[in-house]
């Protein structure tokens, strides 16, 4: 089992009328309420924490994208990878991911993540992600295409990394007449693949059939048990036992010496997250055409962010080393498995 | 007069089906349907067909009960899909009444095909992109405000309905397909074909504008733009009135529209 550390970077400042004056943090939260000092000096915080992550031995130090909002400043992940890239040594750089669903140019991200390859001996991962609904606003990007330019673009993306000579790309929504990427990846034969899923099987067996990553976002552990169950069953449904490394379980952690002490510190932390930080509207989450109709009906999503009692009230369980390990905190997620 | 009870029809295509409702005799009138309304007859449509004409009013492409025809994906391919619909009608040169979103097909199909259009009628259409006017964002509109914004005057609620009641799966599954369709085509350019306005001078069919009063969606300044630039355009507006147009004044918008279409019989020379 490995550990990493997913840092979020949210800009906690929110204003004491928040609850009643915002429906979000996202999108239409006025940037306003952006203060530049107090955002330089949590971007200094922010990779200080990651990079003491790596200094404490984590096996990864995570970061990813997110657009216009309050809960996540890292617009670029690759430019949080790329500092990271000279002040760590040893921690697997986890961009998770690059939202290729958004991007207007993949080629850019083939680029960049070539790039941070090298700039760190070999130690990126690479996950790929769709974007969330508000972002297909936030970049007027179709959500009706989305699943097809996530999987153009990731089509594209590998064939850039691993293509031995130049060609040209006519896609659906790119097209290149030269694609001959400098640098070119220094990991063989690309950077390794990160895939978030939801409990989508049409991911599960994308991800089997290519032997990635498979990655829970957050929900209740026995509902990712099913998800990973899923993932395990595409594997065997093509012949194979899945990785139990390539299994990825995110979730907040919160460390210390009693429940009690757990439950007290963590709570304002993961109800910020809960109830602040991913304060969204229904129609923010599930754009038009970013799911298929049905699955959009079975999840209706009451806008603001449910309450998790699993994390704020559940019982403890005994952790590593004899410790507890309880729910909570919005920075710091384990990447397990099993 | 206004209870007129259409038949309904699917008509095959290459790509699909195509759902329609159809009721009156007299001279065709292709109705274009907002993003609402699709398999919908209401009495608007009752009068028009219970006032000398023939209401041929389809479902778009992922509306209704029409299918998704997915290789459509822009206004332009909902050009030629209403041409091959007429085609497959044997209507050749109908009156066109589109509304909103419909309304915006409308005018596109008068750009790209002057010589199948007899008559155009354009309520309160999208289309236009006017960056000084925008319309209003209606995918982010929460559904607390959807009435207030159509509506000059909200209906009261309806007395059957149950407040806090869960909402009907079908319905929202096919509210959500809708609103799937409606962004393929929609979202980027929003609710605009750039270079619309600039064609609009290429339209011949004797054409009317009509703009709700109080439009909350489609700022007026759209349909006044829209009467501007089309060639001899007449213009008129339904007071007290929302963009839910002749939902929320439908012996009002029929009037003005059945008149106008009354005086330009489909056999006279053009306008």
């Amino acid at each position: 089992m490995k550990f990493s550390f997913f840092h979020l970077m949210p800009y906690p400042y929110l204003p004491d009328d928040f609850d009643t004056a915002y429906e979000s943090t996202s999108l239409t939260y006025p940037n306003a309420n952006f203060d530049p000092a107090l955002g330089a000096s949590l971007y200094a915080r922010y990779l200080d924490e990651l990079e003491y992550a790596d200094q404490l031995g984590f096996d990864g130090i995570a970061v990813n994208e997110h657009h216009q909002s309050a809960y996540g400043l890292m617009p670029s992940p690759n430019l949080m990878a790329a500092a990271l890239t000279r002040r760590t040594s040893r921690a697997r750089i986890m961009v998770l991911g690059n939202a290729i669903g958004i991007r207007g140019n993949p080629l850019r991200v083939a680029e960049e993540i070539a790039m941070l390859d090298l700039m760190s001996g070999g130690r990126v991962d690479s996950g790929f992600v769709r974007g969330i609904g508000w972002e297909y606003f936030g970049h007027s990007i179709n959500p009706t295409k989305s699943r097809s330019r996530f999987n153009e673009a990731h089509d594209l993306i590998l064939k850039a990394w691993t293509s031995p000579e130049l060609f040209a790309w006519y896609g659906e929504n790119y097209e290149y007449r030269y694609v001959n990427i400098w640098p070119r990846p220094v990991q063989m034969p690309h950077p390794p693949i990160f895939i978030p899923g939801a409990g989508s099987t049409e991911t599960m067996k994308f991800c089997a059939e290519r032997r990635y990553t498979y990655m829970s976002v957050y929900a209740p552990t026995r509902i990712v048990r099913r998800w990973f169950d899923g993932y395990r069953q595409a594997a065997a449904d093509l012949g194979y036992v899945a990785d139990p490394e390539k299994i990825a379980f995110s979730v907040p952690i919160y460390v210390a010496d009693t429940d009690e002490q757990a439950h007290a510190e963590g709570r304002p932390a993961v109800e910020w997250l809960y109830h602040k930080g991913l304060r969204q509207t229904a129609a923010m989450v599930t754009p038009p055409g970013y799911n298929v109709a049905g699955v959009a009906a079975r999840r209706p999503c009451r806008g603001n962010a449910r309450v998790r009692p699993e994390l704020v009230r559940g019982p403890a369980r005994p952790g590593a080393g004899g410790r507890r390990v309880t729910g909570l905190r919005g920075q710091a997620a384990g990447r397990a498995l099993r | 007069m206004a209870d007129v009870v259409p038949t309904e029809e699917f008509i095959a295509l290459a790509g699909g089906r195509v759902h329609l409702l159809r009721a009156g005799t007299g001279e065709p009138v292709l109705f274009l349907h907002a993003a609402g309304g699709a398999a919908e007859w209401l009495p608007f449509h009752g009068l028009l067909a219970s006032s000398g004409f023939e209401v041929i009013a389809p479902d778009h492409p992922g509306f209704g009960k029409s299918d998704e025809f997915p290789e459509a994906e822009a206004v332009d391919d909902l050009v030629f899909h209403y041409l091959d619909v007429l085609d497959a009608l044997g209507i050749d040169r109908p009156h066109v009444v589109g509304a909103s979103f419909g309304g915006w097909i409308a005018a596109e199909l008068a750009v790209y095909a002057p010589h199948r259009i007899g008559s155009l009628t354009l309520l309160s259409a999208a289309g236009l992109r006017l960056p000084e006017h925008p319309v209003t964002d209606r995918f982010l509109l929460p559904p607390a405000k959807v009435v207030t914004t159509l509506f000059h005057t909200p209906p009261p609620a309806s007395p059957t309905a149950t407040p806090g009641a869960p909402p009907d799966l079908d319905a929202v599954i096919a509210a959500y397909r809708e609103a799937t369709a409606l962004a393929r085509f929609c979202w980027v350019p929003f609710m605009s074909d750039p270079k619309l306005e600039r064609r609009l001078g290429r339209i011949t069919a004797p054409t009317l504008v009509v703009a709700p009063s109080d439009d909350r969606l489609i700022p007026v300044e759209h349909a006044r733009r829209y009467a501007a630039r089309i060639p001899e355009a007449s213009y008129a507006e339904v007071a007290d009135c929302g963009h839910a147009m002749y939902v929320e004044k439908p012996v009002e918008f029929a009037s003005v529209v059945t008149g106008f279409l009354g005086a330009r019989p489909l056999s006279g020379a053009g306008r």
